[in-house]
């Protein structure tokens, strides 16, 4: 088995490997016993005359029970077995790394709480060697499915639920990620990688954040991979993969279904990649692509908008720079306190998990929340302030309320001390 | 029809009247309230689509022979395994055995003229057409056919590419007509099964009501308990896909999310609705393949079944337990840890029945008197693949084991060894057997024996390296895959042409034989006990021509143990 079977990486694995050669044993035994009794009676007892004279065996009861009470014990064993397997696979350890992955078609994105982000054709998972490491699995659209197996472990990826799943890797190197539930045209190469490495290399990596530094051309050519844009759409002239090539956009005439058209500029870029499904171009599918809405940072828009136009024309960097840092910085600082907070409730995505309504998704409604009492899993419990409020943005994991789960990210470096006054008033305002 | 069942020809012999030569009209097949025709009517459309999902299985299988110079896009080859799944599942295998060996031998086993509602039979049959066509108006998109057929522009052609799981909101979101597609499937799959129930419905009467006076329960053929399980879970796991149709349509409809998480509903109950049809389906295909080869064995034995009983309550007994195992197919989609031991617990239930049945199967060949015709060696190769079928279902039913088996080649494997081994096998293996009886000739025994070894070694070739596969990690459904899984899918494709080749010759074979073959079959020609035997080859419309004699058991082989010493010395 160990020359077909994949690399052996997690803690769980060698468990895995030996319950499934004792199984694989097992069966062989029973399947050559069987199927060797029966090759054995057709030699033995072959036709020699049209009148051999045969017993009229109706049963035999002892035999009978014997063969039910052997393969019922046997299955009971093996049963029990695969039950603790499966407690041990999704066993979370303590001081676990969270990462939070995210799929949508047809690429991986994988989190950090450092917001180290990597997706798309370059979807890396690196882990460090020896560390548990624990996934908090989204989905943007349909099922997908992670499945990793050289830790032999696989958990679906459902829309509008959160899974996990756990893993400790044991030796350093690279293994192939899949999707394992279908989802669709590019389905079979929705692959990522996941690489295990030291820990201080993870710490380094892990902190290494380039795109806050690249400049916008580079970043967004890295987008474009990550995000797996590149799944869909081309830079080569004239190829259509299942959307429009990248190269024949810009300045080009597109015509839509819905009848009307226009010429492609940057601001249509930015619509397309915003609310794609609101124009289609004639000759491709609504509802494939997935809006980009709410994840993806002016900085990062902007660079991808760019990279589209830079591939036809001349660079145009300074108009498109101009229009967007206008636009946020004016919004953002000429409003009141509560504006701002109510405008990043959904800017941020907060909304994706607390409702202002007092019904329940991911997280705890907003409505309500500021001064009531908070119990926390670990027993303790505090009135929740402002000072806590902030705090439960910035450090999400540090307490969870009872009855949930640690699924939020830290909002550490994205928000600033007004951001988070604003966001404490509106929560203030939803009495 | 054939009232008299003999006649006289034109020059004044005495002619055989049976039910193919009764009247030779088309609207007389079409109309036919004969068991025995709609038998043939069903075999002649089954062929149709399992000829269509062998088509397509090769064609993906070439495919995956060099994925670095592919002979279909993605999209072509998502389109080619949902053609295969749908057309071999839900046209071809579900209906398979009950509605063809069923049909035809199901009153001839407990000595009746016909099931109880030859009328209903016969509908069954139209609503099994009707579902066809519903289901291939499904596949190939409802949306574009409006298009097309009102001259509207016409947008990019997609035909069903969901997978016959149609696992929501995938399916509901895209596909063939923007769900459209699924709907219409599942439309079509309420409609044959409609066909099933009613089907089903009329074999438990006709169990109940028509048996030959004297054949009592427990003097039932193995296969009749077979189909009389197989009908009790037609009848109650059917209804299910009218539900999900209904939900699926008020969704879709209304925007009221029931699967949809955009529209606040959960796709995993989906996934329970789907299965909680679609698992006891499984033993819907199987399960009367377990009943003909516990007629098969026996008669080329020259021995009784062994533990009849015990053969009989395991049917029943996988029949109930087969309505409470279908979470085994979402241990990954994230119930809780309780609810997948406990179902990993009722998966591990259908284990034992299913032993005792391969246990009972083999000891019936201990001391016997065997004969190796083609349809004998069907039923030992079907012993040795449902031994792997069914110790490749223990990997999966545990519950560790499967969290990394679920969705690869491994659970493709299985499935193919459980369905193709099983059902698809049982199927030949049957038509090969009854074939004198059906038509009333022989076939070419040399003939069938090289398809019987092309068939069981392409078979081998075509799963063996998935399993393997399976083993490596490779996920199903991929039409692509990293360079270390070629060598295995590579075998895999070479196996299928044998595979292919052996379905080909073993059906031109038998086709031959009843057209040109001179070989009269007689109306016993294995010198088998069962009523069957006792009516003219092929029956005559009425099926006997004297009253069949139910005082021999079916299965009252070889001599009575305690004289088996005397004759012995009689002999010698």
């Amino acid at each position: 088995m160990d020359y077909i079977v994949p690399d052996k990486v997690s803690t769980v694995a060698d468990f895995f490997d030996d319950l499934n050669l004792a199984i694989f044993l097992a069966s062989a035994f029973f399947t050559v016993a069987i199927v060797g009794a029966m090759l054995y009676f057709a030699f033995r007892y072959r036709a020699k005359s049209s009148n051999d004279i045969t017993p009229r065996i109706e049963g035999n009861h002892l035999l009978e029970i014997v063969w039910t009470v052997v393969p019922t014990v046997v299955v009971v064993v093996i049963a029990w077995v695969g039950i603790v397997l499966r407690e041990k696979m999704f066993e979370v350890s303590p001081n676990v790394i969270p990462i939070y992955v995210t799929a949508w078609k047809w690429a991986w994105e994988f989190r950090y709480p450092t917001g180290k982000r990597t997706s798309g054709q370059n979807a890396e998972l690196v882990v460090p060697v020896n560390k548990p490491v624990k996934l908090v699995i989204a989905s943007k659209d349909v099922i997908h499915s992670l499945f990793i197996p050289a830790v032999r472990i696989k958990q679906d990826a459902v829309p509008g639920q959160l899974k996990y799943m756990t893993f400790t890797a044991l030796k350093t190197g690279e293994y192939p990620i899949f999707c394992a539930e279908y989802c669709g045209t590019r389905h079979s190469y929705m692959m990522a990688k996941l690489r295990v490495v030291s820990e201080e290399e993870f710490n380094t990596w892990v902190n290494t954040i380039p795109e806050k530094t690249m400049p916008k051309r580079i970043l967004g050519k890295k987008l474009y991979t990550d995000l797996g844009c590149n799944a869909c759409h081309s830079v080569e002239s004239g190829v259509n993969l299942v959307g429009p090539s990248f190269y024949d956009v810009f300045g080009a005439q597109r015509n839509f279904k819905d009848g009307t058209s226009l010429t492609a500029d940057e601001n249509y870029i930015l619509e397309s990649i915003l609310y794609p499904n609101k124009r289609v171009v004639q000759g491709f599918n609504e509802n494939v692509m997935p809006s980009y809405e709410g994840r993806l940072s002016q900085e990062e828009l902007m660079a991808l908008v760019s990279f589209i136009v830079e591939l036809k024309t001349a660079p145009k960097e300074e108009l498109v720079e101009v229009v967007f840092e206008k636009d946020e910085k004016i919004d953002l600082e000429k409003m009141t306190p509560l504006e701002r907070g109510k405008y990043l409730y959904s800017a941020k995505g907060c909304n994706a998990c607390h409702s202002v309504d007092g019904s329940q998704l991911v997280g705890p409604s907003f409505k309500g929340l500021h001064g009531a009492r908070r119990e926390f899993a670990d027993g303790s419990s505090v009135v929740a302030d402002d000072s806590y409020i902030k705090d439960s943005i910035l450090n999400p994991n540090a307490r969870i309320v009872k009855g949930f789960v640690a699924a939020m990210p830290s909002y550490q470096g994205q928000l600033n001390e007004d951001d988070l006054a604003g966001i404490v008033e509106f929560i203030k305002s939803l009495k | 029809m054939g009232i008299h069942s003999y006649a006289v020809d034109e020059i004044g012999h005495l002619k055989e009247n049976n039910y193919l030569n009764c009247d030779k009209s088309l609207r007389s097949w079409l109309f036919t309230l004969d068991h025995k025709r709609i038998a043939l009517l069903y075999l002649a459309s089954l062929l149709v689509f399992f000829f269509l999902g062998g088509l397509s299985a090769i064609f993906m299988r070439l495919h995956l022979y060099n994925v670095e110079k592919p002979l279909l896009s993605p999209d072509a080859y998502n389109v080619a395994f949902t053609f295969h799944g749908v057309l071999m599942i839900f046209l071809f295998i579900v209906p398979g055995i009950p509605a063809v060996l069923g049909n035809f031998l199901l009153p001839l086993m407990i000595g009746a003229k016909d099931v109880a509602f030859p009328r209903l039979n016969l509908l069954s049959l139209w609503i099994y057409w009707l579902g066809a066509l519903v289901g291939i108006i499904g596949i190939i998109n409802p949306v574009w056919i409006l298009k097309y057929l009102q001259g509207s522009a016409i947008s990019q052609w997609i035909p069903l590419d969901t997978g016959w799981t149609f696992y929501a909101p995938y399916s509901t979101s895209t596909g063939a007509g923007e769900g459209w597609g699924t709907i219409m499937m599942t439309l079509a799959a309420f409609i044959l099964g409609f066909s099933s129930i009613l089907t089903g419905l009329n074999f438990m009467v006709t169990i109940h009501r028509l048996r030959a006076p004297g054949l009592t329960w427990f003097k039932l053929p193995v296969f009749v308990w077979g189909i009389y399980a197989t009908s009790a879970i037609q009848v109650l796991a059917t209804p299910v896909v009218g539900i999900t149709l209904l939900l699926l349509i008020v969704e879709k409809v209304f925007g009221i999310g029931i699967f949809d998480p955009a529209k606040g509903g959960d796709p995993i109950l989906y996934q329970h609705f789907f299965w909680f049809y679609s698992h006891p389906v499984v033993y819907i295909m199987v399960l009367p393949a377990f009943g003909i080869i516990g007629e098969i064995i026996p008669v080329f034995s020259r021995k009784p079944i062994f533990g009849y009983t015990a053969v009989v309550f395991s049917s029943v007994g996988i029949a109930v337990v087969s309505f409470i195992v279908w979470a085994h197919h979402m241990y990954t989609s994230g119930m809780s840890p309780f609810s997948q031991a406990v179902f990993s617990a009722t998966t591990f239930a259908v284990a034992v029945p299913t032993a005792i049945k391969v246990f009972n199967w083999v000891s019936t060949m201990y001391k016997g008197s065997i004969r190796f015709d083609p349809a004998m060696l069907y039923a030992m190769a079907f012993v040795f693949l449902f031994m792997i079928a069914g110790t490749s279902g223990i990997f999966l039913a545990v519950l560790g084991l499967d969290i990394f088996y679920h969705d690869t080649y491994f659970v493709v494997a299985h499935f193919h060894y459980t369905i193709q081994g099983g059902a698809v096998i049982g199927l030949i293996a049957g038509l090969h057997f009854w074939f004198p009886k059906i038509t009333g000739r022989m076939y070419n025994p040399g003939v069938a024996k090289l398809a019987f070894w092309l068939i069981f070694l392409g078979f081998n070739v075509t799963f063996i390296p998935q399993f393997i596969l399976g083993v490596q990690g490779m996920p199903r459904r991929y039409a692509f895959y990293l360079p270390e899984f070629e060598p295995m899918h590579r075998l895999s494709t070479f196996g299928t042409f044998f595979n292919a080749f052996g379905y080909t010759l073993a059906i031109l074979n038998l086709a031959w034989s009843w057209a040109f073959s001179k070989v009269k079959a007689g109306a016993n020609p294995y010198d088998a006990l069962g009523l069957e035997w006792q009516a003219p080859s092929p029956p005559p419309h009425d099926n006997f021509v004297v009253p069949p004699n139910v005082e021999i058991g079916r299965y009252d082989y070889g001599v009575p143990v305690n004289l088996v010493a005397q004759k012995e010395v009689v002999r010698s």
